[in-house]
């Protein structure tokens, strides 16, 4: 039972959960969406996606400079029904809404700022 | 969310994941249960235990000198549905399975040992009338 202590030890964190419901809003996301988003820096982002990553929760794909993650469960497995269950708790909260407006909000700027960037010649994000 | 971080660290611990296996199968069991099943001390037993009815996991239920403790989650809350999954997970796992058989031995030779007591106790309360 060891094991799944340390998936609910993976859990007993507020980043994390925050991560883990970012990334069950949008398919793929970059570190630097999860640091714009939760206004954390990378080392911290970068950090908690690790771990994530090797409990199996997350995949991860390089694109240049940053990598991009997404949820990596086996669909019917207990760690799907998991993360089920934590969109139903957090889908009540003030708090979790809050931070799905925030990322819609974030992307939306990244995409505008992109489009700026090709036409100006400034790079304001670096990833993709 | 940090009440949702404080509750899943309630499950982040062997120790407590396997006292409320032994909850889901056993109804109400007694901290004697608890530490003959899973062979630890009573401190260590009494103390998740303790951990377990702050978070709401359990009740408790004085009886003489020892508690009693069992589940109380309503239903349809998302303590209910973890639960729900938490027996889901464990169910095909050997070693909850020998958990449980070894649960059933211990209350069995509980029961045994209450009957043997049972006459003795009976001679012990000839002498009340007396008294």
């Amino acid at each position: 039972m060891k094991t799944e202590a340390a998936l609910f030890k993976s859990l007993a964190d507020e980043t994390r959960l925050r991560i883990l419901w970012l990334l069950m809003a949008k398919e793929e996301l970059c570190v630097c969406d999860i640091m714009g988003v939760l206004g954390i820096t990378q080392s911290k982002a970068s950090r908690h996606l690790r771990y994530l990553y090797h409990l199996g929760w997350v995949n991860d794909r390089r694109e240049g400079v940053w990598m991009n993650y997404r949820l990596s469960v086996v669909p019917g497995s207990p760690e799907e029904k998991q993360l089920k269950l934590l969109a139903e708790i957090l889908s009540s909260r003030a708090e979790a809404q809050a931070l799905k407006d925030r990322l819609e909000q974030w992307l939306a700027a990244k995409g505008q700022s992109k489009e700026g960037a090709a036409s100006e010649g400034a790079a304001v994000c670096q990833c993709s | 969310m940090r009440a949702e971080a404080r509750f899943f660290k309630s499950l982040a611990d062997e120790t407590r994941l396997k006292i409320l296996w032994l909850l889901l199968a056993g109804g109400e069991l007694c901290v004697c249960d608890i530490i003959g099943a899973l062979g630890i001390t009573q401190s260590k037993a009494s103390r998740h235990l303790r951990y377990l009815f702050n978070l709401g996991w359990v009740t408790d239920r004085r009886e003489g000198m020892l508690m009693n403790y069992r589940l109380c989650v309503p239903p349809g809350s998302p303590g209910e549905k973890q639960l729900q999954l938490l027996a889901e997970m464990f169910a095909p796992h050997p070693e909850a399975q020998a958990l449980r058989a070894r649960l059933h031995d211990w209350l069995g030779k509980k029961r045994q040992a209450k009957v043997k007591d049972a006459p003795e106790e009976k001679e012990g309360s000839s002498i009340e009338p007396s008294l």
